[in-house]
This record gives structure tokens, sequence and C-alpha cells, in this order.
């Protein structure tokens, strides 16, 4: 013991009295210390000292996902806002969409949100996050109906109950599965790359052909499948090309998962794998892995969104110098089929527990001209909502390609929660049926299941049981009004957008 | 003497309670600085174990969308879903399988590289338990991403085993649904290999070296000597480092995620993931949901501790009686 007091540098003999005593110095010492444990407890992960609620520090908080976004947004939005508004301070956090998604709901939960976000990782409906009072409304802080985006605005999912909280800065008009290729692997490999391969087929033919035309170790095609949100994406819009109208036929309203065009087009994605000219490594990447690989020379052709070139010029800028092209989306067959996208819904959303929603409000209609239009094309992300920007911004001949070809592949599919308010209580009741399109899809490019058009059909039918399930509920426990003629659209053509027009004439 | 004339006028039955009382009160003025001192502790033990802790079995009663900032009491409707959900049995079985193999794993070969590392002749000693708790102090997340490289169909243990002719073609380890659970299970061992390398290192220096040298007097051989002489005392140290793996091999979020995500198709999906998942990641959040999925496994695994403690006792009394 006496030892271990020396040891702990106590003076020996200072226990002998029976019990120990503490004196003012050792008093103060410890309350001292006592204080700096509660101040460290208080203190969140990041090293920041907690606040009471989002808008209260000095700071306009604002968090949201686009990376490519990073300079643009700094040196052409907050910069010249601060600089008009020296009593305004503006700080961003880019986070991955996934974090961001659960530090949103974290914030929310701990009063900690920020004054402006995106909702990213959130992976549901404005509206049901509106009916939750997550956002305060912005039209009457700032004219963004008479703002060069209002005709973009639609009720349920901008505006609600009158009143705009949101509006698109990105166009509607886009998909994830653009082929981007490495035009020097095409020339090594003997291909030309102004040949476009129109269908499967012949993107079967340029696959095969890079794999054997190049190096050792590299491949034709690669098909990240570790995160099954891209393979539900991917062959969402792969069975789109063959002919499927997406999830829901809008015809009748009913989910059609199981139609033929999608066993067509995950048997499309085996195939590639059988001829070997897949990447092998596929299975452990995510998207970003996916084009890190791509980026490093290992494969040929990637299918992902317009934001690919952008965020290589920020990761991976010498694979933009090296060269990078892109063709329209194959289709099956010969005859050009498109693919079909809702209304873009709003981008950022100012919180409800934000004090500094006027600032926030005249920073982000700041976003809706044709000049800040213009730039955040520059940074080749999603495409911005007014689209005709792009023909002039300063971007990739690539990405102008890019998105020229959405104006012939992509047509603006009807949205049910814009025709029928009740809808988003009815999705936000539904619950996630497992294995979805994604697990499906990984499940046969990983062999552990053969049976595409059962695991379909059961797909189909229970995300129709549980529509119909969480329609009772919201009608009997909520007196919603609602059905599924909600996700009817009789008057939709097919090759035409579903605009406002449309849902007045439905 | 004044004492003790107090203490007889006490009555008989003083109740010990208010004696206690008494002296928790005394003690609490007396060593009020101590109680000070304890105090950061107790409030950061209570704010971020057992306010977690009590706080999920009331979440569990709760329906509760991860976008709302409350919610509404269910009663064990949380509970009656997860029976019937395959998926919450797939990814506990998974964690059984994690359990069972990985731990045996874990304290077998810690057990085995103790023995060589222990030996007086064993050259480089302490390089190689350097070596083996090199991957302890490092991040389980990034130990994840690294092997993902490691083990996928162009890493070198692909490639390697492609050469060396065991496979034809090369393999996702990691992403492969009959491989993935156990590719896992492996990054795991080898990782957290060295912490309990270090508790048998310190069990075998416990065992004095007089015992070891009877029993070479004795004519014993490695083999004998291990199994009769260093085993036995070696049983106590083995039911602690056992208890504490298996509580460790719980908490295999960060490497399973990163590693396998779950995946393909679940194969991978631990109870943890399966939480994570349903209270992050599902399209509406369901933090009840989520929360029962925790209070049920924990029931489920003590469940099986007490079986299994039960079922020991019922066996040694059998032996003990045959």
């Amino acid at each position: 013991m006496r030892r271990h007091q020396r040891i702990l540098g106590s003076r020996p003999g200072a226990g002998s009295a029976g019990r120990p005593s503490m004196g003012r110095r050792q008093f103060i010492g410890g309350a001292g210390a006592a204080a700096l444990a509660a101040a460290l407890a208080g203190c969140t992960g990041g090293g920041q000292m907690s606040r009471e609620s989002g808008g209260s520090s000095g700071s306009l908080q604002w968090w949201d996902q686009f990376r490519p976004l990073t300079k643009m947004l700094q040196d052409h939005l907050f910069a010249p806002y601060m600089k008009e508004h020296p009593g305004v301070t503006i700080e961003r956090r880019q986070m991955n969409v996934p974090d961001l998604g659960q530090a949103l709901q974290v914030g929310r939960r701990s009063n900690q949100m920020p004054d402006v976000h995106s909702l990213a990782g959130l992976g549901t409906s404005a509206a049901a996050l509106v009916s939750q009072g997550w956002f305060q409304p912005i039209g009457k802080l700032a004219d963004f109906q008479g703002s060069p985006v209002g005709e973009f605005l639609y009720d349920g999912m901008h505006r609600f109950d009158g009143e705009v909280s949101s509006f698109p800065l990105f166009s509607g008009r886009w998909h994830e599965a653009v082929p981007w290729f490495n035009t020097a692997m095409l020339k090594q490999a003997g291909v030309d790359p102004e040949e476009e391969p129109g269908t499967w087929d012949k993107l079967r033919d340029v696959a095969r052909r890079l794999t054997k035309g190049t190096d050792d170790g590299v491949y034709g095609i690669v098909v990240p499948s570790k995160e099954t949100e891209y393979l539900q994406f991917l062959v969402n819009r792969l069975a789109m090309t063959a002919g499927a109208p997406g999830g829901i036929d809008w015809a009748t309203g009913a989910y059609a998962y199981d139609a033929q065009q999608y066993v067509d087009a995950i048997e499309f994605l085996t195939a590639l794998q059988t001829d070997k000219v897949v990447h092998p490594a596929s299975p452990s990447m995510g998207p970003r892995d996916a084009r890190a690989r791509w980026a490093a020379g290992q494969a040929g052709v990637y299918l992902w969104g317009a934001w690919f070139i952008g965020g290589l010029r920020v990761d991976e800028p010498e694979a933009v110098e090296r060269g990078v092209g892109t063709w329209h989306i194959p289709c099956p067959e010969t005859t050009r089929n498109v693919v079909y996208s809702p209304p873009q819904s709003g981008t950022f959303w100012v919180s409800s527990q934000s004090k500094r929603a006027k600032d926030a409000a005249q920073l982000m209609l700041q976003m809706t001209t044709r000049e800040f239009q213009a730039r955040l094309a520059a940074a080749m992300d999603q495409p911005p909502v007014l689209t005709d920007v792009v023909e002039e911004a300063e971007v990739h001949p690539a990405y102008r390609r890019c998105v020229a070809n959405f104006q012939d592949d992509v047509r603006i599919a009807p949205a049910p929660e814009v025709g029928t308010p009740g809808v988003w209580q009815v999705l936000a009741e539904m619950r996630d049926i497992h294995p979805n399109l994604g697990d499906i899809v990984q499940s046969v490019l990983t062999g552990s299941t053969s049976d595409v058009a059962g695991e379909l059909r059961r797909y189909t039918d229970a995300m129709s049981a549980e529509r119909e399930r969480a329609i009772k509920v919201v009608r009997e426990e909520k007196g919603v009004e609602v059905g599924t003629e909600a996700w009817v659209f009789a008057n939709w053509d097919r090759k035409a957008d579903y605009d406002q027009q449309a849902y007045a004439e439905r | 003497m004044t004492t003790t004339i107090r203490r007889r006028e006490r009555p008989a039955v003083a109740p010990a309670r208010d004696r206690g009382g008494r002296g928790l009160l005394r003690r609490l003025r007396q060593d009020w600085w101590i109680y000070l001192f304890l105090l950061p502790t107790l409030l950061g033990y209570g704010a971020y174990t057992v306010y977690p802790l009590l706080a999920s079995w009331w979440f569990a009663l709760l329906d509760w969308p991860g976008f709302a900032t409350a919610g509404t009491f269910v009663g064990v409707e949380n509970f009656e879903r997860l029976i019937g959900d395959d998926l919450f049995w797939n990814a506990f079985w998974n964690s059984i399988v994690f359990l069972v193999f990985a731990v045996p794993l874990r304290v077998g070969l810690a057990l085995a590289l103790a023995l060589v590392l222990n030996r007086k002749k064993t050259p480089f000693k302490g390089f190689f338990r350097t070596l083996f708790f090199l991957p302890v102090v490092t991040t389980g997340a990034i130990v994840g991403v690294v092997f993902t490289l490691l083990l996928d169909a162009s890493g070198p243990v692909s490639l390697a085993l492609v050469w060396s002719g065991l496979i034809d073609s090369p393999a996702n380890f990691a992403a492969g649904a009959g491989t993935s659970l156990y590719a896992g299970i492996a990054v795991w061992v080898w990782k957290w290999l060295g912490i309990t390398l270090i508790y048998w290192l310190a069990a075998l220096q416990t065992i004095p070296q007089g015992v070891h040298e009877a029993a070479m007097i004795d004519g014993a051989g490695a083999w004998a000597e291990f199994r009769h002489v260093t085993m036995p005392l070696l049983v106590p140290f083995l039911v602690i480092i056992t208890l504490i793996d298996t509580v460790a091999a719980f908490n295999v979020f960060d490497l399973m995620q990163t590693l396998t995500g779950g995946g393909p198709s679940f194969s991978s999906e631990v109870i943890e993931i399966f939480i994570f998942r349903t209270a992050f990641q599902a399209t509406v959040p369901q933090l009840g949901y989520a929360s029962a999925a925790a209070v049920l496994f924990g029931l489920l695994t003590m469940g099986f501790a007490i079986a299994q403690a039960v079922g020991m006792r019922w066996a040694r009394g059998r032996t003990g009686a045959s």
C-alpha cells in the first residue's frame, strides 16, 4: 500500500489517520477536474461544443452531399453572399449520402439541425417530412414563384398548402445508367468511340473487344454490386429501355417488377458476367469504388449518372485528361424506348429549427438565376433545372453530350404525390420489402438464386400487399381519402412528359 | 464509555436499514469528496450506458418512424413482427454462427501461439508478440476496407490460390454468398488474435516454473505436460478469456459493415447490421422495431447462455453420478 502511495506521488503517511482528509486546494483542484470532465462530456463527437439548436449559433449551417459543387458553392454563392451581408457566416458540411441521412435523423431528434440541408440519405418523400414539421415555408421570404424556376414548382412536391418550401435545383430529366467510356482504352482495343453501341448486344460486343484488346487485368465493363441501391437503379433503367414503364405501370397503377423486361435486364447483366467481361472484383465494389477502378484504367465502360464526370474531375482529374466519352443508354433492340423519371424534388430545404430562414431563402433564391445555373452546369453534377444553360456553360464535351442525350432518352413520369396529396401518407406508412429489386439482382449476380422470374413475382406481390395494407391503415386510422386509383394516370402518354397540364386534365 | 451506554439504550431490534441509512449518510458526509470524484464517471456511465439500455427497452414498445421526434406506444407489436421476420432470424443465426466459429478459433489459435511464444527457446519473441498485436490497434473499419481489396477477385489472396491451383477461377471471398460470413470470421480472428494472445501469455506466466520442471523430472513429454499440467492450471483463465471473446464477437459492426455490408443477399448480415439497417437505412427508419430487435436478441442470447449453463451443470452432475 505504502509503495503504491509513493508510486502515485502521495505524501507517505497521509492516509494513516484512518480516513483521508481533503484540504481547500485539493477540493478546488477536484472541482476543477469535475468541471472539466463535465465540459468534455458535453462535447459532440466532432470535437465541437454542443449547440442548443441549429439556428442559434452565429453561422448559417448548410449540409449537403454534392462533392463536385464544393468550390462552386463556396466561390459563387457563399462568399459573395457573406461579402454583401457582413453579419452572416455560412458553414457548409459535405457528407456522403448515408452519413448525411443519419446525421439529419440524429440532428432532428437532438435539435441540432442545420439551417439548410438536402434530403439525401433520408430515402423518403419531402411531403412525409413536411408533415412531420421538418421545414419552414420560404415562399414569403423570397420570390421563387416569379423566378426562372417558377414553372418547375409542383404542388405536393415543392409547394404545400399553397406555400413554397423548396425548388428543384436540378432537372428531372436524367438517369443513372449513362455509359461512360475510356477513350484511350477504346482506341487501344480498336473500337471507334463514334460507333455507338445502341443495343445491349452491341454493348456486350464492345465489352468483349475491350477485354480482349487491352492488357491483362483490364475488363470491358465494371458493374459494382456491393450496394443493392445501384443495382436497383441500373436494372430499373435497363428494363425501361426494354419497354417497361418502371416499377409501377402508370396506366393501371399496378406494380410491374415482374414484367418480362425486368427479367431480360437481369439476364443481360448475367450474360455480361458469363462473357467474363465484367471486372471480377465488381461484387466488392460500391459505385465510388467502381469509378476509382475505372479511372485507374481497370475497366473500359461504367454505367452511372451524369455526376460521374464531375466527381472524376474532383477526385481523379487525370482520368478526364486521358479521355472520357459517353453514349446513349443502350436498348435491347434497335427500336429505341425512353426511360422515365419523376419531376425533380426540392433540393435544399430550410429547417423548421432555423432562426436564419430569411438569409437561407435569399441565398437559395440566388441559385435560380441563369448565371448560377450555368456555373452549376460547369460543376458537371446532375444537370441544372434550366438545362438549356448547359449549351453555353463551360463543361466537358462529354457532359454536354450526356445532357443532350437525356433530351432524347428521358421523359418526365407522373408523380402520384403531386396528383393526390394523401399518397405521401401511404408512402410513409409502407414498410420496406426484402428482398427488393436490388437484393434480387445481387442474389442472381452472386449465384445465390437463379429463379429470377419467381423472385420478381414474389417481390411484386409483396409490394402490392404492403401498399394495400398501408392504404387501409391511413384510411382507417387517419381518415385520409386515398386509394390505389391515386397511382393510375389514364392520360399518361409514354412518349411525352407528364406536365402540369396533364395533371390538370387527369 | 458513553458510547457503550448509548448502544445499550437502543432497542434490541433496531432496524438494520436505519443503521445502514445513518451509516450511509455519515459516510457521505465524511467521505463526500470521494463521491464528488466519482460523479463524472457515474454521470457518464449513466448517460451513455444505463440510459441507452433502459431507453432501448422503452423504444422497443413504440412505433417510431425515424423522421418523427417521438413514437407512439404499440405494446409488444414490434416483437410480434420480429418473430415473423425471416431477416431477423437470418441475422440472428449469422451472429450465432459467427460466435460458434470465431470464438473457439480465436481462443485456440491464441493459446497455441502463446505456448510457442512463451517458450524460452523461441527466437524473436518480442518481435512476434508486437507483430501479432499490431492489428489490435488498427481501426476495425480500416481493416474491413483493406481486406475488401485483399479478398476480392483481383486481390492477392485470390490470385495466389488460382496460381497455386487450389481454385480454378478468381473468387470474391468477402462478396460471395457462401464465403462472406466466414471471410468476416477469419478477418475478425486475425485482427483480435493479439489481445487474446496477451491474455494467454499473462496466464501462462502465472504457472510456476517448478511445476514444469517437476513434470519433466517425472518424464512427461511436451504433450503430456500440456494436457495434464498446463491446461488444468489454465482452465480458470480459459473461462474468463472465452467470456471476454464471446462478448467481443457480438461487437463486430465496424468490421462487417465495411467488409461485406451484410451482403451479398444478407448472407453476412449479423444482428448489429440488421439493427443499423432497420434504424437508419430503411426507407422509413423504424427506431422502435430496431430497438425491439436489439432487446429480443439480448434476451435470446441470455436464454442461450442460461440453457448452456444449466446443461453443463446437468452434464457434470450426470458424469459425477455415473
